[in-house]
């Protein structure tokens, strides 16, 4: 399978296999602009193809404005499926760069994630969309009484 | 510190968020070794037989096959979590349990051929009669699963406080319903994995995904019957954990077995099938519950009665189900109580923590039948929560201390900030429900003996950064962030001056690990008294270098001041290099936390304050439901939680997230289908949890009641986020509705058929 040559013959481990059925999209892969699970596709049916995975988001040594607003969210916990989510993103991005909230709910319905709750990671694209400055993340007025 | 705190309270990334972000952080599946096999293991098909032989001859032909192991290449010791019957083995050698159960592992060149490998195993099986529900297996003539426990009861307990029978007497109604808990499984992303290796003298050296390396270690020590030191446990980054990592699985001990066996490291990582069939459940239970209550809505007495379907193996069954009776003896203010548990064997997988402790299930059957009451009392299910909540300073009939107790205002903070008045009121099929939560804000002394302390060590380097180690693990929760946040803060250095190792048993300090919401306040307190040893060492030389007292310094931002002068006189970098280079005085400290303010519960009544702190809060759910389809749509989530003080704000909503999202697949979505010991539901295609387009908007706020012995004021968060979710959900349905679900998942199918019922009356 792809996801094996990903990971294993290109030492690649930034894709990750979390079920090996196309359920979870942990091995979410960019292949010729789309998102797909890399756990469902033969390695020889990719024979020419460009490939995207996390180790290529970023470039020129400074992190993709997903990663940076993952990071400054809180959209990462244990971030196993971040790799995974976070390419899905980028090809949904790239082809609807102006979503709305659902949009990006639906475009993330094939990764699933069991600690955050997606709810940051929902906020992290919007603002990668909005252009947000993601250190805005960090100054949000923190939901706190005293007792 | 207080107003002055630089970095506590604020909304701080997890400092190991960098790795994950760019794929370089390594999970299990990532660590390769040179030479290393790979390994399968063959499981029982049958839910309960005789294993009569095992014939390994043709596998072993196969090429590429390196090693096989059945029990006879273990030592056949039998493990358990919990100090009562251990009665698992890593290989069963006479009879299996439950479909899945761990027959024969082999390893190879690769994980195909050691697959095929495995399927070349030819074991004869005498299939024997087998009993999957826990009520059943109680009967008489019942099938048994071991000969010395009759009627299949592994523990039998009931635990009595007040007078119950004066409690009924004071009641003006009594309410007794029943309710039942499914078996759901953890769903971490990344499944149960580990890699063992042997050096040239034996040592072992075992990479897991535990959430607990020194319990691996001490469990891996009786197994294979190693001294510990020879055994070094490391975690690579884990992929989620939610306390179903804590214990080992059969597939540490097998991996090392494998690996004496061939020679060679050895990965063994579970297929996701594997991960719902042969990992441990959060325990299903069947919970009747009977509470008396006067007119004006005070509870006089409550009882309850719980069945725990042990599964086919000791591991917490009784601990976890002592938990669920506690939290439903403590929950609210109740002056007489008593409740009776059995833990009983059935041919099934067996069950283990999982975000809570029997919290989960305790909190569903208490907080419906609060609402219950209340419907029935005509009284609003906010008041009588308000009426019965634990209050600051209580003691409970059973022993619990409340320190800092922010119970009523989470209760009224989660109605207020919803419209909870105008929209108890709505008509149509909107609803809306509300729920509490009693747990603990910082682990347990444990209920079979167990305690309760961590470690953390430091030392300052001369640029005055600090490396600092400590013995919990670091899941996905932030654990090592807020460590770091601890640490910078008590020092007065940066956060970027610090760095936290945790998870390596040859390395990090003794602790308990990760367990029980305790990271924060019992780590947490290690960390500041480790800081604050390292500060008195470092003020002490830099009293010296300036000719001033101890008590006279302040230390902020990496600079070091004269209390109430605005300008620093020398920064933390100086002092560490006089007093490291100069002086030969290193500034290392190390310190151990274990609460002062607690003791194990009393042996034979299980009266005793064994938590020392307690967390509160309340969820409010709002729903809509579709009476055409039984579809349940959550519409919002109002979360509110006292966690003592919010020492990271970005962390904790995180928590509450996904604790919310894991409570609304419990109330609505999850259950392992069991059909005669078979799992007919093995994947995500077909077990489902949330996922993104369910996931309502979720209003979080926290109470600060500011913990007397929490870290800062702080205290646990982990597991209550998701204690409250689903009962405010199946009490939101029951508003919406007028038909109330006591038996989850509330699946369209109980709603419709509840529908039809109530239309028939």
């Amino acid at each position: 399978m792809l996801v094996d040559l990903i990971r294993q013959d290109l030492g690649l481990t930034g894709t990750k296999k979390g079920c090996g059925t196309g359920d979870c999209g942990s091995c979410t892969i960019i292949l010729d602009g789309s998102a797909v699970k890399s756990c469902l596709i033969l390695a020889v049916e990719v024979d020419g193809s460009e490939i995207l995975t996390i180790e290529g988001l970023q470039s020129g040594g400074k992190l993709h404005p997903l990663q940076e607003a993952f990071i400054q969210y809180g959209a990462i916990q244990c971030g196993f499926c971040s790799p995974g989510m976070m390419m899905s993103a980028k090809a949904f991005l790239d082809q609807c760069p102006k979503p709305t909230e659902e949009e990006v709910k639906m475009a993330l319905s094939g990764n699933l994630c069991r600690c955050t709750g997606y709810r940051k990671i929902i906020e992290a694209i919007l603002a990668v969309a909005q252009k947000e400055n993601p250190l805005s993340a960090l100054t949000k007025e923190s939901p706190s009484k005293k007792g | 510190m207080g107003e002055d705190a630089s970095v506590i309270g604020k909304r701080i990334p997890k400092i190991d968020s960098i790795y994950l972000a760019t794929g370089e952080a390594k999970f299990l599946d990532d660590t390769h070794l040179p030479g290393m096999l790979y390994g399968k293991v063959l499981r029982s098909p049958h839910p309960h037989a005789r294993i009569l032989r095992i014939d390994t001859k043709r596998a072993a032909q196969l090429p590429g096959v390196k090693a096989i192991i059945t029990a006879d290449d273990t030592t056949k010791i039998k493990f358990c979590h919990l100090p009562i019957t251990p009665n698992k083995m890593v290989l069963e050698d006479d009879r299996v349990r439950f479909v899945g159960e761990e027959v024969a592992a082999v390893a190879a060149i690769d994980e195909e051929i050691a697959r095929e490998a495995t399927e070349l195993i030819q074991v004869d099986y005498e299939p024997l009669p087998a009993v999957f529900d826990p009520e059943e297996a109680m009967k008489i003539g019942a099938p048994q699963l071991y000969e010395d426990c009759p009627n299949n009861i592994a523990s039998h307990f009931t635990r009595q406080f007040g007078d119950i029978e004066k409690g009924w007497r004071e009641a003006d109604q009594i309410f007794e319903d029943r309710f039942t808990c499914p078996p759901v499984v953890a769903c971490t992303m990344e499944p149960h994995g580990c890699v063992a290796s042997y050096d040239a003298s034996g040592n072992l050296s075992i990479w897991t995904t535990t959430q607990n390396p020194y319990n691996t270690q001490k469990a891996l020590s009786g197994i294979l019957k190693m001294p510990m030191h020879h055994i070094r446990v490391l975690n690579t980054f884990v992929g989620g954990a939610y306390g179903n990592k804590s214990v080992i699985l059969p597939m540490e001990p097998i991996a090392a077995f494998l690996s004496q066996k061939a020679q060679k490291p050895v990965k063994l990582v579970n297929e996701r099938w594997e991960e719902f069939i042969a990992t441990r459940t959060r325990y299903a239970m069947v919970i009747s519950l009977k509470t008396g209550i006067k007119k004006d809505g005070s509870i006089t007495a409550r009882e309850a009665r719980v069945v725990t379907n042990n599964g086919a193996h000791n591991n917490k069954g009784p601990g976890i189900t002592l938990l669920t009776c506690n939290r439903i003896g403590n929950l609210y203010r109740i002056p007489n109580s008593r409740t009776e548990a059995w833990v009983v064997y059935t041919n099934n997988q067996y069950g283990d923590a999982l975000r809570g402790w029997g919290g989960p299930q305790a909190h569903f059957a208490v907080e419906s039948q609060m609402d219950i009451m209340a419907d029935a009392l005509n009284m609003d299910p906010l008041e009588i929560r308000l009426k019965n909540a634990n209050q600051p300073g209580d003691t409970t009939a059973w022993g619990w201390k409340m320190t800092s107790c922010g119970f009523s205002e989470c209760l009224q903070e989660a109605a207020k900030s919803c419209q909870w008045p105008l929209k108890r009121t709505q008509k149509g099929f909107r609803g809306i429900g509300i729920a509490s939560v009693i747990h603990t804000g910082g682990g347990s002394m444990g209920t079979h003996g167990g305690g309760n302390f961590s470690e953390v060590s430091l030392k300052m380097n001369i640029d005055a950064t600090v490396s600092v180690l400590t013995g919990d693990s670091e899941i996905g929760q932030g654990s090592d962030t807020i460590i770091a946040q601890i640490v910078a803060e008590e020092l007065g250095i940066p956060l970027g001056n610090v760095k936290v190792t945790s998870r390596d048993t040859d390395v990090t300090p003794v602790s308990m690990g990760t367990w029980g919401s305790r990271v924060t306040f019992i780590g947490g307190n290690a960390a500041r008294m480790a800081a604050a040893e390292a500060l008195r060492k470092l003020f002490l030389v830099a009293s010296k270098m300036l000719e001033v007292t101890e008590g006279d310094l302040a230390a902020r931002n990496g600079k070091i001041y004269i209390k109430n002068s605005p300008n620093p006189v020398l920064t933390v970098a100086q002092v560490a290099f006089e007093s490291i280079v100069k002086r030969g005085q290193t500034i290392t400290s190390k310190a151990t936390y274990f609460p002062p303010n607690t003791s194990p519960p009393d042996l034979k009544t299980g009266y005793g304050n064994y938590c020392p702190t307690y967390a509160f809060g309340a969820h409010v759910a709002e729903v809509e439901v579709d009476v055409e389809t039984g579809k349940v749509k959550v519409l919002q989530i109002t979360a509110v939680h006292d966690i003592g003080r919010a020492l990271n704000p970005l962390l904790l909503e995180g928590q509450v997230d996904g604790g919310v999202a894991m409570g609304i697949g419990y109330a609505l979505l999850e259950k392992l289908q069991w059909k005669d010991g078979f799992t007919l539901n093995p994947s995500f295609c077909t077990y489902k949890i949330v996922n993104a387009p369910e996931m309502p908007p979720i209003q979080t706020m926290f109470i600060e009641t500011i913990d007397p012995h929490g870290p800062f004021g702080a205290k646990g968060i982990g597991e209550p986020t998701t204690i409250p979710t689903a009962p405010a959900i199946a009490n939101a349905i029951a508003h919406a509705i007028g038909v109330r679900i006591k038996d989850l998942p509330i699946t369209p199918d109980k709603i419709l058929q509840a529908l039809k019922e109530k239309e028939r009356k």
